[in-house]
């Protein structure tokens, strides 16, 4: 049969390779293989042919069709995580040679749980990523404001150099302090290696900090600019690979990266390490294309696996962006989708403190070995799933579409012993009991994430999805008021329709300085301005020049300006979108001004407001998108309310707030656009279980969307 | 309902407390009934818990949560590197009574503190006057009401339901300056509380949630630092706010009576289950330790009665009762003195909560059943509870981190008894040197400075591992340094070096984690002042098993540098670290009007130009284990990472190696081997029988033959204890007429008022 196919979007894993291949009515196959780290366009081909298959086709007849490929994948950050980078020399302030090595102690616990952050002996360091013996110091001073304190010694610059040759060094990194404000002496020191290199007969890459990330903070500078050289830059090699197998196979687009802004880049992109992310941005990027198909600006998204809850927030149709966030237990500069993540999945582990009695969920997980219940996992400590066996909440015999037989004798002797027992209750009551308090935590969660945004929930739409998301979607929501709570039917491509679905967008951010006091004259005012302005022209410059390496003209690329702004001395500044397109008068710097104080205003209440401090921009953004094609939803005639009698599958036992019920329980898939499902409820698919508890009630609609309500 | 007349104001006010009682008899019920029955509130059982542990675990987490999330959001509001990078703020939520139910994460010390101010104002009739009533707010930042030094300021808000009193929100910053005699948070020069900045006792600052204007006024004219004095304060109240709002919002869910009980409950279960946790980690007896930590102010620019070289002296004996219960006896300490190392009883035992929360509870129970749970033996008069009014506290720490360590290695003897090797711990680190001082900075402005790079010091070693390096402090094991670009924004010190220090870490088995330090070049300050607070002759903490205690501090500091010159010649300059300070290196790459180098490792105010350099050494932790038995590997990474000069690989390990042309070093196993056995034989031809040790000791004794600062730290104890006058005599057999009286010492004895031997 052959198909429209479109977009193609490879998730690389380390074991497994998905493909998800979408046509021009949004429908779409998903494929598997093994990965084949080698050389990962095996992987990838075989995964292809694998989706193809469900539509009788093959990569040769499709691949010449599609319009667009999108690429995330974890070999980068493996890559990083187990230490088997390049061989990189650092070249740092003289003085300074221990800084990378010593890291900032907050990396030495970094991912930990409440409980490890206060546990002394639990903290550890990992080896830095650049040795000390690689690192050499070259004199130089810049202050904060951008002034020469100490000249750069270029006298000691080729030594330096040469003894990080000598030593076989496969890539060099430059990092002088505050060289956003001033950039002249890494470049300088950047041109001397390039020079040396040259001269050597070597072909060695040399990265300055300020080509890549010109931002404050020089741990999170340096760790991101040596993850550049030391993992990025030689993944570089792999996607031009898969780049060049894919157009052997017939396509003739150019192969796009899932990055950490939430938008996708070439591979011929300057900043590659923005690709290091992969996993749960897919789905909130999905979230939000949707979002902006349905007209739906303010968005919750909520997602559980089997280790964590990750929720982002989308507000008026944009993602928020931590600057300066951290992964592999580094700090960073990259702009990454804000998402918090609590330690607590379908997978995690449900313990009663010995002495306080007290029940602890997570943070650690049995992750794919899913729990007791499942005797090849090896486990033997309880986990949220075996709270959902003992319940009757999933169906032992048709998990993971009956690819994995879980036991429920076994969860319920594990209950009883490790949970029941030691609190005095039945063993149906600590399982519900588990349930209830992870859904009353992940509610309490979500909750004060909106608040302290300054929104409240009946001004955003959840989204819930990911394999555990809509066994708890109830639960999590129940009583907080959402606008309206939305299930994908189509979870298990979620993530992938995500990346399918990415905009082409670079994200560039520089630091600034500019203080303008409380009731400044107009002058400081437009000389502020100006100083904005030429940080956006500086940006916008840099981000068309990327587009060009893809073709496309300035012209074709849609610019949107940030700024972020603080009142004077503050260390958190917010991002806001500048409400002017140019900066002309002393009336633009006040619209900043008014953008400013209404976002402060929002998040932290106005007695917090400090204009009496004057303001402070600390950065100017740049985005640059250009149009691609994206995948079409999809769309299905309505039927009645009444669903099939083909999806009916039966009764099942559950047990609810202390009684055991019977519950209707539906296929997923045989469920049609417009039917409306009552509560006892539980709707299967292989990949997720959805319930319906008494006191919802659930419709499907037409883009296959389920719209849990609740109706007392 | 009994009615309260204000008799001044001739108008009645109704009590806010619960059933129509006052918080003062409040307070006294749920103290009687606690004692009497043995239980907090009398709660024998739990029946909420016990009933419903799923109910009663959603309302924990959920006013947890939103006590720690308060913190994080409120936290973004400061200017302060402190509170904003170091996350030097706490906030608690309190019974009506001030008991502590639940608190967030950072300086958890101030559990105690403001739960202490919050009891003053039950004491002194509050309810009265000036009234408590929904929307106000108080102040409070006195330390001999309830804090650990001024510049840690409480904002308080009371908690209302329909009328009555259902809790308090306390929140705390650690400040950045309070208007004391020098600029920064910890001032030293105060030598009584005069000196020691500003301080506002238990003062109602606003109302219907609105700060009054006299208290903006006054508060921010009382500080060098008014923008980060404003903004910390709109930190507090935005996050007492929070969780204000959190609580009524339980209340609304679950009912005033619910939550009522709960809270009670709760403390009872966190005193239960800290009992248990006793329990199961610690052995029941009796574990003796002592520190000690120097006060060199002989030579400093402070009033002649503070002139005086001397010692703390903090003697413990940890007491672990059958049942679970903890004590603590610090009889023996020595008398508070006249500087700022003085500390408060609910300092004390607050902060060992800090410390206990790092290891025998590392959970979020943490609240004040604990502290029923336990016992503290204070003896009055000495420097952990003065009788005295006056005494100054602005860095109460430099004693408090120094009495805690020894707390770590009762603690770990009985860890490594029963098999917990891992927890072994052997002390935190003296965190010190902490760089404070100001002027008119960078941006021109007045201005004060303290920095935080020592909330990442050396970690003690445990019984399988190194202590980590730079990496927490006892304050707050969340530590971090901070990147220097940030440091930069706050202080007009421009970083000529960040470096690991070499030797700082206690040898050992295990060694400690090393500290490290950063070189300073003072640039774009206008009439600037700086100071050194650290110690410097004595080494705080102690090994553990046979370890070493980590080095102790030392000063560096450069006056009328000709750096500017060299640097316009493009020549060498000092860069990097005090590498061997026996063989100083700095001094041969510039000239100066001044050099100082020496172990008056506290000072006051010294006028710092733009071009002179000030050294910055964050201490390490100590060993654990006999160096002897330390891995010849591990000797080896630690002279090629430059954690260890090389002398003193031969010294203190034993250990045989040569370096290469390109310096590494490869240590020779065998050869180690050795060497160590023949240390080992020297060691038994220098050893002495302890009996015969003891009677020269005791000669020394009896012709009093020490320091003068040993004299009068002893006799500073013994004026005040006969006990540990009688155990020391007894222990020592010293004749019945022994005795050392402080007014033999011939140095001022002023202002002393208990003093058994008058």
């Amino acid at each position: 049969m052959e198909k429209n196919s479109q977009i193609l979007a490879i998730d690389a894993g380390g074991t497994m390779t998905d493909t998800f291949i979408i046509d021009d009515q949004g429908e779409f196959v998903v494929g598997k293989a093994q990965s084949t780290p080698y050389d990962e366009s095996i992987g990838l081909i075989n995964s292809a042919k694998d989706a193809l298959s469900y539509w009788d086709t093959s990569v040769e007849t499709e691949f010449p069709k599609l319009l667009a490929g999108v690429y995330s994948g974890t070999a980068m950050l493996n890559r990083l995580v187990q230490r088997r980078g390049r061989r990189v020399g650092l070249i740092v302030n003289k003085g300074m040679e221990d800084f990378h090595r010593m890291g900032r102690a907050i990396q030495a616990y970094l991912g930990y749980s409440y409980s490890d952050r206060l546990h002394i002996n639990t903290h550890r360091y990992d080896p830095p990523l650049v040795p000390g013996e690689l690192t050499r110091g070259v004199t130089e001073r810049v202050d904060l404001f951008g002034n020469v304190v100490i000249p750069l010694y270029e006298h000691e610059v080729e030594p330096a150099v040469r003894e990080l040759l000598e030593m076989d060094v496969q890539a060099i990194v430059i990092s002088l302090l505050h060289s956003y404000r001033y950039p002249a002496h890494e470049r300088k020191v950047r041109d001397i290696a390039r020079e040396m290199i040259k001269k050597s007969g070597k072909d060695i890459p040399v990265f300055a900090s300020v080509d890549y990330y010109p931002v404050r903070k020089e741990s999170h500078r340096t760790n991101t600019t040596i993850i550049e050289a030391y993992a990025a830059d030689p993944s570089r090699e792999t996607l031009k690979k898969i780049n060049q197998r894919i157009s052997e196979k017939g396509a003739s687009f150019d192969l796009r990266v899932m990055a950490s802004h939430g938008g996708t880049i070439s591979i011929e992109a300057n900043e590659l390490a923005r690709t290091l992310v992969s996993g749960p941005i897919g789905g909130v990027v999905g979230a939000k294309y949707l979002g902006e198909l349905l007209g739906i600006p303010n968005i919750a998204c909520s997602d559980i696996g089997g280790t964590s809850f990750d929720i982002a927030l989308i507000t008026q149709g944009d993602l928020s962006i931590n600057p300066s966030p951290d992964m592999a237990r580094l700090v960073l500069s990259l702009p990454l989708v804000a998402m918090d993540t609590v330690g607590a999945g379908a997978g995690s582990y449900v313990r009663v403190d010995p002495n306080y009695k007290s029940i602890t969920l997570g943070p650690d997980s049995a992750g794919y070995r899913v729990g007791v219940c499942y005797p090849e996992g090896g486990v033997d400590t309880v986990t949220v799933s075996d709270c959902h066996v003992v319940l009757g909440l999933i169906n032992p015999d048709n998990f993971l579409g009956g690819e994995v037989k879980l036991y429920p004798e076994r969860a319920y002797k594990a209950v009883k012993e490790q949970i029941a027992d030691p609190l005095g209750l039945s063993v149906e009551d600590a399982a519900y009991g588990v349930i209830d308090l992870l859904e009353s935590q992940l509610r309490n969660y979500l909750e004060s994430m909106i608040l302290g945004k300054g929104y409240s929930p009946s001004q955003y739409v959840c989204f819930s999805y990911g394999g555990g998301g809509p066994l708890h979607t109830a639960g999590y929501t129940k009583g907080l008021g959402f606008d309206k709570v939305m299930v994908p039917a189509w979870a298990a491509g979620f993530s992938a329709f995500g990346c399918a679905a990415a905009d082409f967008e670079y994200r560039y951010d520089k630091t600034l300085d500019i203080n303008v006091d409380d009731g400044a004259a107009d002058e400081i005012k437009l000389a502020a301005g100006k100083e904005l302005l030429a940080a956006w022209e500086e940006l916008k410059e840099k981000v068309g020049n990327e587009f060009v390496k893809n073709h496309f003209a300035m012209d074709d690329v849609d610019f949107r300006l940030y700024f972020r702004m603080q009142y004077q001395g503050q260390l958190n500044d917010l991002e806001i979108e500048a409400p002017i397109k140019d900066f002309q008068g002393v009336k633009d710097w006040d619209a900043l001004i008014e953008a400013f104080e209404e976002v402060y205003t929002r998040v932290y209440a106005k007695a917090a407001r400090s204009p009496e401090l004057g303001y402070s921009i600390t950065g100017a953004i740049v985005r640059g998108l250009v149009d691609v094609v994206k995948p079409k939803i999809p769309k299905e005639a309505l039927s009645g309310e009444e669903p099939p009698k083909e999806a009916y599958l039966g009764k099942r036992k559950v047990y609810w707030k202390g009684e055991w019920t019977e519950v209707d329980i539906w296929e997923m898939e045989k469920l049609k656009a417009g039917n409306r499902i009552r509560a006892f409820s539980i709707i299967e698919s292989p990949a997720t279980t959805y319930v319906v508890p008494p006191g919802f009630e659930t419709v499907l609609d037409e883009h296959r969307i389920f719209h849990l309500i609740e109706v007392d | 309902m009994p009615i309260q007349i204000d008799k001044k104001k001739g108008f009645e006010r109704k009590p806010i407390g619960w059933d129509g009682k006052t918080l003062k008899q409040m307070r006294q019920e749920t103290d009687e009934i606690s004692r009497l029955t043995g239980y907090y509130c009398g709660l024998d059982r739990l029946p909420f818990k016990e009933s419903d542990p799923i109910r009663f675990e959603k309302i924990f987490s959920k006013l947890r949560g939103g006590v720690v999330h308060a913190r994080e959001t409120a936290k973004r509001v400061a200017a302060s590197p402190i509170v904003e990078q170091e996350g030097e703020l706490c906030f608690t939520l309190y019974t009506p009574e001030a008991d502590s139910v639940v608190t967030s994460t950072g300086i958890i010390i101030h559990v105690g503190t403001m739960g202490a101010a919050i009891k003053y104002m039950i004491q002194n009739d509050y309810e009265e006057n000036p009234g408590i009533e929904d929307g106000d707010i108080f102040c409070n930042n006195d330390c001999h009401i309830g804090n650990v030094h001024p510049c840690d300021v409480h904002t308080i808000v009371p908690v209302f339901w329909e009328g009555e009193l259902i809790g308090w929100v306390g929140g705390v910053t650690h400040v950045i300056d309070t208007g004391a005699t020098a600029p920064g948070s910890m001032t030293v020069g105060p030598v009584t509380r005069y000196d020691d900045g500003y301080q506002v006792a238990c003062r109602k600052i606003g109302t219907n949630d609105t700060l009054h204007k006299d208290w903006l006024i006054e508060s921010q004219r009382s500080v060098r630092t008014k923008k980060y004095w404003l903004l910390d304060e709109r930190t507090r109240i935005a996050g007492c706010h929070m969780i204000r709002d959190l609580v009524l919002d339980i209340v609304r869910e679950e009912g005033v009576d619910t939550y009522k009980h709960f809270i009670r409950e709760v403390i009872e279960d966190g005193r239960r289950g800290f009992m248990n946790q006793v329990k199961t980690l610690l052995i029941p007896g009796r574990y003796r330790q002592v520190s000690f930590v120097d006060v060199p102010y002989k030579n400093l620019d402070v009033p002649p009665f503070a002139r005086i070289n001397t010692m703390m002296h903090a003697p413990t004996e940890m007491i672990i009762h059958k049942d679970g219960k903890f004590e603590i006896d610090f009889e023996g300490v020595n008398r508070w003195g006249w500087h700022s190392y003085n500390a408060t009883p609910v300092s004390i035992t607050s902060g060992i909560w800090v410390m206990m929360s790092q290891t025998l509870i590392p959970n979020d129970r943490v609240n004040d059943g604990a502290y029923y749970a336990s016992k503290f033996d204070l003896p009055y008069g000495s420097w952990l509870n003065p009788d005295d009014v006056q005494t100054a506290h602005s860095y109460a720490w430099h004693f408090l981190v120094s009495a805690w360590s020894p707390l770590w290695r009762a603690l770990s003897r009985q860890y490594f008894a029963r098999g917990y090797l891992e927890e072994v711990n052997a002390g935190n680190a003296n965190t010190s040197n902490w760089l404070q001082g100001g002027g008119y900075n960078q941006f021109n402005e007045s201005h004060a400075v303290n920095s935080f790079e020592s909330a990442a010091e050396g970690v003690g070693a445990s019984a399988v591992k190194d202590g980590i390096d730079h990496a927490a402090a006892i304050w707050n094991p969340e530590g971090d340094m901070g990147d220097m670009e940030i440091w930069e924004l706050a202080e007009p010190l421009l970083y000529l070096g960040r470096s690991i220090k070499p030797n700082t870490a206690g040898y050992g088995k295990y060694r400690g984690g090393s500290g490290y330090e950063t070189l300073r070049m003072v640039y774009g300050a206008k009439d600037w002042t700086m100071f050194f607070m650290g110690n410097g002759y004595i080494s705080s903490d102690c090994g553990l098993m046979g370890g070493y205690p980590a080095a102790a501090g030392y000063r560096f500091e450069a006056h009328g540098t000709n750096l500017k010159e060299r640097i316009a010649k493009q020549l060498p300059i000092p860069t990097g670290g005090d590498t061997d300070p026996d063989h100083p290196q700095y001094e041969q790459l510039f000239e100066a009007r001044e050099i100082i180098r020496d172990k008056q490792a506290i000072t006051t105010e010294t006028i710092f130009e733009n071009y002179d350099l000030y050294l910055n050494y964050l201490r390490g932790g100590p060993g654990f284990g006999d160096p002897l038995e330390r891995k010849p590997k591990a000797i080896e990474d630690d002279l090629n990472g430059g954690y260890l000069l090389p002398r003193y690989a031969e010294k203190v390990y034993g250990a045989v190696f040569h370096q290469d042309k390109k310096g590494h070093y490869t240590v020779d196993e065998e050869a180690t081997e050795r060497r160590r056995q023949e240390i080992r034989k020297e060691r038994l031809k220098r050893g002495t029988p302890t009996k015969k040790w003891m009677e020269e000791e005791r000669k020394k004794i009896l012709e009093k033959e020490a320091s003068i600062q040993v004299r009068h730290m002893y006799a500073g104890s013994f004026a005040l204890s006969e006990k540990f006058t009688n155990e020391f005599k007894e222990f020592w057999n010293l004749p019945e007429s022994w005795n050392l009286p402080e007014d033999e010492l011939e140095i001022p004895v002023f202002g002393a008022k208990i003093n058994r031997n008058s």
